[in-house]
Order: C-alpha cells, then sequence, then structure tokens
C-alpha cells in the first residue's frame, strides 16, 4: 500500500539528485517503517523546493494533518537562507515543516566522508534509529540540529520502530 | 554473493564483463534492446545447469551465437562468493561445422583458487585431492559435466554453488499464467511464475515459519489481507485462495482472480520469505514494477532492496521512474548499445555522472536521452 494519507507520515521534497540518493539511504536505514515516508521527485534548485512547497503541498497539508513535509535543500554556505525559507512556511503549517540540508552542498559530503551519498543517507537514519547524534554532528550537517531535534521529536514513533519490516 | 559475471558470444553480449562485487543490490537501465533482459537469460541458463538440465541443446541454441558467430564459443564465468569460499565456474560451449547442436568446448569449476574438476572436450579431469589420484574419464561433448559431478568428501563445496545456481532467482512473472493452482512442491520458480503454486507450497513446505514473512508483507500492502487457504481439491490438487475482512465483511477470493499487480504483491511475498528460508539468494527480475500502481511501485522496491541488503542480492530492471529513482548512482548500471550490430557495454550511472554524462534530475535525463 502506499502512502496511507490519513495516517502519520514524511514527504520528503529533494532539491536535486543528490539529495535525493541521501533520501534513500536514509529510507534503507535499519528500523525504519518505510511505508511512511515517500521521496518526491527533485525539484530542481531550493527556491523550486520552497514554489513546489508552496503551490502544490501546502493547499493538500492543510487537509491532511497527518502529513509532515522535508525540505531537503542545500544550504550553499548561504546562513541566512534558512530564515528565508522558514518565511515562506505559512504559519499553521511551520509545525509539520522541517527544513534540513547540507551546510555547502552533498558533493562536498560525499567527497569529505568518501562515501556515497546512500550510504551517507542509510547512516543517517541508523543514527535517528540508535538516539545517536553520530555522523548528525558532521561540520555541514550539525546547523541542523534544531530542526532535526524538533523533526525526530514528531515523527520517530511512527517512522522508526521494531515492526518495521519493509 | 555473485561479485563478477562475464559473457562473450551470446546474443548481444560480447566481452561483457560485469563487476558487482559488494553490490546486494543493483538495477539495470537502458534502452529496448540494450541486453537487460539477455543478462537474465544468461543467468537463467547457469540456474537451469545447477537444477540438472545438462543437455547443451536444452540450454542454448545456434541462435544465440553473436550474429551468427559460430566460429568462436559461447561463454559463461561466474565467480561467486558462498560461506566465505570464492567459487569460479567457467563453461564454452562450440559449434563446429555441421554440426546442429552446440557442445562443450570447455568447463571447470575451480573453489578458492584450486580445481575441483577441468574439462576440454569429452575428457574430465578431478584432480589429486586428499589421497586419491588423479582421475579422467569421457563424458557425452552434449552434456554439461556440473551436474553429473559429485563432491568427494562430506565437506566439499561442490553441493553449495550447485544448490546456490539452482535456487538463483530469475523472474519475469506473467500474471495471467499464475493461476495459485499446484500439484506438488518446488523451491524452483519458473522465469514467468506458472508454477507459483507450487513454489508457495515449497516454501512452506520447507520451513512453516515462512508463512509469517508473507503474511507480514501481504498485511502491509493490502491492509484487508487476512489469510491464504491451500486446500486440497483433488488428488494432489491444490487451488489457493485468498481471504480478505474488513469489519466483520469477508470474501474469499480465488488467487487466479486477483489483479496482476495483486499477483506480483503474492510473489514479492514469496522471494522474500525464500530469501529467508533457504537463502540467501541471488535474484535478477526483470521489471518488477510491472503491473504496480504508480504510488506503489517505490516501496515495492525499497522493500525488496532493504531485505536483500540484509542478506542476499538482487538485480532488477526497469524503465519506471519511480523504481529508477529508488536506486543510486552507484548501484545503477547502464546498458549502452550504438546499434543492432554493436556489443552491450555496461557502466555504471555513477562513471557516467562523474565524466559530465549528465546533469540534472536523472530521469529527466534519460527522457532527452543524454545518459544512454
Amino acid at each position: 500500500m502506499s502512502v496511507n494519507k490519513y495516517k502519520s507520515h514524511v514527504l520528503i521534497l529533494p532539491e536535486d539528485d543528490a539529495n535525493r540518493q541521501i533520501a534513500n539511504g536514509f529510507i534503507l536505514g535499519p528500523n525504519l517503517n518505510q511505508r511512511n515516508i515517500q521521496i518526491m521527485n527533485p525539484s530542481g534548485g531550493w527556491s523550486r523546493v520552497v514554489e513546489d512547497f508552496a503551490n502544490s503541498y501546502a493547499p493538500e497539508m492543510r487537509k491532511l494533518p497527518e502529513r509532515m513535509v522535508v525540505l531537503l535543500i542545500d544550504f550553499d554556505q548561504d546562513e541566512g537562507r534558512l530564515a528565508i525559507v522558514q518565511e515562506k512556511i505559512p504559519l499553521e503549517l511551520k509545525d509539520r515543516v522541517f527544513i534540513l540540508g547540507v551546510l555547502s552542498e552533498p558533493e562536498k559530503l560525499k567527497r569529505t566522508l568518501s562515501k556515497s551519498f546512500e550510504s551517507i543517507g542509510i547512516n543517517l537514519a541508523k543514527d535517528c534509529s540508535e538516539d545517536k547524534y553520530g555522523l548528525w554532528g558532521h561540520e555541514l550537517l550539525k546547523h541542523n540540529k534544531t530542526e532535526l531535534e524538533r523533526m525526530i521529536e514528531l515523527v520517530k514513533p511512527f517512522l522508526f520502530g521494531d515492526t518495521a519490516s519493509g | 554473493m555473485l561479485q563478477r559475471l562475464y559473457i562473450h558470444n551470446f546474443r548481444c553480449l560480447e566481452n561483457f564483463d560485469l563487476s558487482v562485487k559488494e553490490m546486494p543490490s543493483a538495477l539495470f537501465i537502458g534502452k529496448n534492446g540494450s541486453g537487460k533482459s539477455t543478462i537474465g537469460i544468461a543467468l537463467g541458463v547457469l540456474q537451469q545447469i545447477g537444477r540438472g538440465i545438462n543437455r547443451v541443446k536444452e540450454l542454448v541454441e545456434p541462435k544465440d551465437f553473436t550474429r551468427g558467430r559460430s566460429d568462436v564459443p559461447i561463454r559463461f564465468e561466474v565467480d561467486v562468493l558462498l560461506e566465505g569460499k570464492q567459487y569460479h565456474y567457467e563453461l564454452a560451449l562450440e559449434l563446429p561445422d555441421n554440426f546442429k547442436e552446440l557442445r562443450v568446448f570447455e568447463e571447470q569449476l575451480n573453489v578458492a583458487g584450486t580445481p575441483v574438476y577441468s574439462r576440454k572436450g569429452a575428457q574430465v579431469t578431478l584432480p589429486k585431492h586428499s589421497g586419491n589420484l588423479e582421475a579422467k574419464f569421457l563424458v557425452n561433448w552434449h552434456l554439461v559435466a556440473l551436474p553429473m559431478i559429485e563432491g568427494q568428501l562430506e565437506s566439499d563445496p561442490l553441493p553449495t554453488f550447485k544448490a546456490w545456481l539452482a535456487h538463483m532467482l530469475i523472474l519475469a512473472p506473467i500474471p495471467s499464467l499464475i493461476t495459485g493452482d499446484s500439484n506438488g512442491e518446488t523451491l524452483e520458480p519458473k522465469r514467468d511464475c506458472s508454477n507459483f503454486g507450487e513454489w508457495f507450497s515449497g516454501v512452506l513446505g520447507s520451513n512453516f515459519a515462512a508463512y509469517s514473512q508473507i503474511d507480514s508483507y501481504l498485511r502491509e500492502v493490502m491492509p484487508d489481507f487476512k489469510n491464504i487457504l491451500n486446500p486440497l481439491i483433488g488428488k494432489d490438487f491444490k487451488s489457493m485462495i485468498v481471504c480478505f475482512e474488513e469489519e466483520q465483511a469477508k470474501l474469499n477470493v480465488p488467487f487466479k482472480d486477483l489483479s496482476d499487480g495483486e499477483k506480483c504483491f503474492f510473489i514479492c511475498a514469496v522471494v522474500l520469505a525464500a530469501n529467508k528460508s533457504y537463502g540467501p539468494l541471488f535474484c535478477f527480475w526483470d521489471e518488477p514494477d510491472n503491473y504496480l500502481s504508480l504510488s506503489e511501485a517505490g516501496h515495492f522496491i525499497t522493500t525488496l532492496r532493504r531485505m536483500f541488503n540484509d542478506s542476499g542480492q538482487i538485480f532488477m530492471t526497469s524503465h519506471n521512474p519511480e523504481a529508477i529513482r529508488k536506486f543510486s548512482n552507484e548501484n545503477t548500471l547502464v546498458l549502452l548499445r550504438k546499434s543492432h550490430l554493436e556489443p552491450t557495454v555496461v557502466r555504471t550511472l555513477e562513471d557516467i555522472y562523474t565524466e559530465g554524462g549528465f546533469h540534472g534530475d536523472l530521469v529527466e535525463a534519460l527522457i532527452r536521452g543524454d545518459v544512454l
């Protein structure tokens, strides 16, 4: 069965193909209920992610209270980007929208770690499952801490668990 | 785990060298006619040998030579790592002038670099082994020797390799042929899964605990699934019935009346259960997303990847954007073929991307023809 839109679920909106592959790894992670998470098509740039969210996802989210959305973007070393994107999220949806991404871009993280995007995603999911900060504490990822903690609190009960079989 | 596959002079595969070491799951993509299904057919030849089919004419035909080039042998080689031991098997088949049927040109099996047997033409050689002298004997040129060779010791690794070959799952299901009827049990499903009922019975017969895995997966994809009945309806003849239940309402559906996509859910459930029960298995599934809805295809692929990442190995082919997006650059293998007169070449998507072969979204690049 596809994601059940009437039960708690997460949609991931990746900025590009590199972020899509990280998300792919994430859903291959251990103890993850992959039927409660869906990776959408890459938008083609962080501003397009925001645009897609505003045009297509926000209206649906208002009707579907169990839907949560992760905007997976590159921060391109721009310290103000998080605030810019947050401003575009309607107030009533802010609790259910999370903005995550690599401080520069995923390619730099891949080079630094000498791992594939998919392996990076698997490690990030493993850390979430085991309540570890691990790879999330990397120089290029640690800025996500506040958003990550906010997200984990909401999604962990239905996204990770011993019942995950597929 | 399959580590390397080499195929030469077989259909569109010439000097085709596929390295898949440490790759528990992979996706083959390529244009129509690029050779994706041919890889499955070549693996099927090895599977059939493992299942005891050793008459060469039942494995390959003269038309299988690349562009009819019968003056060069067809060659299959596999390197497999099983229980910590490295197996290398080679089989070369030739068609001498005026012959209608191919015959064995060369054959050998090595384990951890040590020959188990080797063969040139009709002559098979078993090397000196634990006090036994070297043995030489002749076999019919038209028979592959592997199914006839028995291990010399109890700890002989030969049965492990034969079982691995025999249990390979090479699947290209045709749901309309799958009725759920059975007349016995098997652990060897056919490529089109037309013996699904026998396979289902065989998996449960070998390990009844497999049912809980089947049940668990089916409840995920069909929340109203209750159970499967497989009653005897004649002498040694069973027919599967699928029971659904929601609140107080119940519905029993003969397996043959399920939709094509639903039958694929059952195949997936049994693949997962088989891998756990008598695996780790190697599975090649040609276009597993066929017949599935767009919202289901991605989950279906990810489920298979997750389960085989734990143990076993699964290779798939696909043209479906949702399935393609569920793999990443390092485990997506692109088959390229410039024309029907040229051989298939394989490259990882990672290599193509690194060389600037495409930019932006993968699926859009595939639609534009930038990758293939």
